[in-house]
């Protein structure tokens, strides 16, 4: 009892150390809560329900599809005489709308939507999910599992198209594998917006499943949503012109704000350069750009591009976009731990 | 503290549990306040269709909220994860993973029940072999017969080592012999974990269980021994036979002994329920003689629990009324 009163450094360090425990405890205990052995045994079911071969072919398929049809155009260019990165470029360019618009648009969020939406309301209404809680396991943790192996396999399916996409580009573009390599900063960009595009597709659509006693309503609300996203909102833009701005209804254009978060990824890994070639037609599609070019003000020289609208910060779109994803979320998990489940 | 000992002593206790569904005009009160003890042992849940058994097992499992009171496994609140590791359920018309083989499946459910896939494999594969299902075990559930499916759905309740084993309706949709040979399992599973089975056929729980609750309209109407239910009710009726009964049903409903006395449609017999037994069973040999009529049997019958199931809920309605 001396001892330790004559040595203060021997008095704090053991209490440190237990502060530290007691918050490593914590985080484990609160960590627990959520993610457990058990979590991963509801992933690993789930994910190879809704992850068949079969799934997964016919999938990359539908995905594919598009932007294959874009790659086989001409571009009139003699690949052999440029730069790796203009090569790279290029290729990016001659397949950025599809992939945008279909691969990871339309197609995407419909596979997704599709595969998590009977995920709860079928368990519910076929009866197993009875049988699931009836076991010693958190609804919380069911609600995680699934999520989570849509999530991956989201995550895969997303891997696989752009892989496949940036490979098979490259070799019908110019056949030369060096270009691929300049064409990871873009791939890397399309893959790190398919995991934003997974995360709020799955929270939506596991949100619509917890609620609804059919998965037939929660698959057709989320369709519903992907066409007002990626078409109906276009068109309104297109026929409202100027009173798009004025009556601000970009504040509800969720097409409009993917592109502006698509927009963001491709600016940050710096994957494409600004170029009237892609901006016009890509901002005429989603509203992020407008058709004026960037001038200099001091100079008056054309900097390359054209303007942006900028109704959001590309920042502001991701970080709303990443809290609405997550309330849903929430909400999706407090949706189950509140249903009733009977047969 | 009285209480609280009883609660320990309970495998599924209740005080005043109630689900009510709706509100306003359209409110059911689908359980009304019904006080549960399930001892250690097999304990019977009876009713007819729609009385609140599977209600009232659904908030026990923890799949529907309990509007009012409380529930109890053990010692831990009903639909807790804890208190779920205590127990096993199968669920009336059981549905399962369709396209799942029967042995994944129990592996599956072992796993989450807390087992590590080794150990939830080979408990996966005693429960087989305990309900000969082990040459199935690559098969489709979708495959199983009804008798199959419901197995494999107790073995799926048991594989995590449950300490209460709550079946609902275990034998519906099954025909004669699947019936015998789920009864028999359940009558040896009872000797290692508690049971508390609910059916709408009498028979059944009667070659099951010791003690039983019977339920009618959400509310419980008797919770006792099956032992002590019989007795209460044996000692009080006496059928009488000769061969002029409807002179002496009137006769005998004049007598101030007699709370009582009917024929009985299906036998034509006259059941008596005497105020003083002792005084019946004295005076009816006098009546014959001063009638001169033939005695063809007098006796106190041995009463299934249908007939004291189908007498209470008579007696309930006529209360009722």
């Amino acid at each position: 009892m001396k001892n330790e009163q004559s040595s203060p450094t021997k008095e704090i360090k053991p209490g440190a150390k237990k502060l530290n425990n007691k918050f490593f405890e914590s985080l484990k205990t609160w960590f627990g809560k959520y993610i457990s052995i058990k979590t991963f045994i509801i992933i690993r079911k789930t994910f190879f329900d809704i992850c068949s071969l079969k799934k997964i072919v016919i999938t990359i398929i539908a995905m594919l599809s598009l932007p294959f049809i874009f790659m086989l155009m001409p571009t009139g260019i003699d690949f052999g005489l440029i730069s790796s990165h203009h090569a790279a470029t290029i290729i990016g360019i001659a397949i950025l709308f599809p992939v945008f618009f279909w691969t990871l648009g339309i197609a995407y969020t419909a596979i997704i939507g599709t595969s998590g939406s009977h995920l709860i309301a079928e368990e519910v209404s076929s009866g197993t999910m009875l049988i699931l809680v009836s076991k010693p396991i958190s609804r919380i943790k069911i609600f995680l599992g699934k999520y989570l192996a849509v999530i991956f396999f989201g995550m895969l399916i997303s891997f696989i198209s752009i892989f496949t996409i940036g490979w098979s580009g490259v070799l019908i573009k110019s056949g030369n594998i060096d270009h691929f390599i300049s064409l990871i900063p873009f791939l890397t960009a399309l893959y790190l917006y398919s995991v934003f595009i997974v995360f709020l597709f799955t929270s939506i659509t596991m949100a619509f499943s917890s609620i609804f006693k059919k998965s037939r309503t929660a698959s057709i609300v989320v369709l519903i949503l992907i066409i007002l996203s990626f078409l109906a909102f276009m068109i309104i833009r297109t026929l409202t012109g100027a009173l798009y701005g004025m009556f601000q209804i970009y504040h509800f254009d969720l097409g409009y704000h993917l592109g502006n978060v698509f927009v963001l990824f491709i600016e940050t890994l710096n994957a494409i350069p600004p170029s009237a070639a892609w901006q016009s037609f890509f901002g005429q599609m989603t509203g992020v750009y407008s058709l004026t070019s960037t001038i200099d003000p001091d100079q008056g020289i054309n900097l390359g591009g054209l303007e942006k609208t900028n109704y959001y910060l590309p920042v502001f779109s991701l970080l709303i976009w990443i809290l609405i994803a997550a309330l849903l979320l929430f909400f999706g998990i407090w949706s189950l731990k509140r249903r009733e489940i009977s047969v | 503290m009285r209480q609280k000992k009883m609660k320990i002593n309970y495998e599924v206790w209740s005080e005043r549990l109630t689900k009510i569904y709706g509100d306003g005009k359209e409110k059911l009160e689908a359980v009304s306040k019904i006080d549960l003890r399930v001892a250690p042992g097999i304990h019977g849940f009876l009713g007819p269709n729609g009385a609140g058994k599977t209600t009232t097992y659904n908030m026990l499992v923890g799949a529907i909220s309990i509007t009012e009171g409380e529930a109890k496994i053990r010692e831990l609140k009903a639909g807790s994860v804890a208190a779920k590791q205590l127990i096993g359920f199968l669920p009336q018309d059981p549905v399962f993973y369709e396209d799942m083989a029967g042995e994944d499946y129990l592996i599956y459910m072992g796993q989450l029940g807390g087992l590590k896939a080794k150990e939830a494999k080979r408990k996966a594969q005693e429960w087989l072999n305990y309900f000969d299902l082990f040459n199935e075990r690559d098969r489709e559930i979708g495959k199983y017969s009804g008798g199959m499916k419901q197995k494999i759905g107790i073995a799926a309740a048991l594989i995590h080592d449950p300490k209460v084993l709550i079946l609902d309706e275990p034998t519906a949709n099954l025909d004669p012999l699947g019936r015998v040979d789920v009864i028999q399992k359940i009558k040896e599973l009872s000797e290692k974990v508690s049971v508390f089975v609910s059916s709408h056929i009498l028979s059944e729980i009667e070659q099951m269980c010791e003690d039983v609750t019977m339920i009618n309209h959400g509310k419980i109407v008797v919770s006792d021994s099956i032992k002590n239910i019989k007795k209460s009710f044996v000692s009080n009726l006496y059928i009488l036979d000769t061969d002029m009964n409807e002179k002496f049903l009137e006769i005998l409903k004049n007598e101030d002994f007699i709370s009582k006395a009917r024929i009985e449609e299906i036998d034509g017999k006259i059941h008596i329920i005497p105020k003083d037994p002792e005084k019946l069973r004295k005076i009816i040999p006098k009546m014959l003689i001063e009638n001169k009529a033939t005695l063809l049997s007098f006796h106190q019958p041995e009463l299934s629990l249908q007939d004291i199931f189908m007498e209470i809920m008579s007696k309930k309605e006529d209360d009722e009324k």
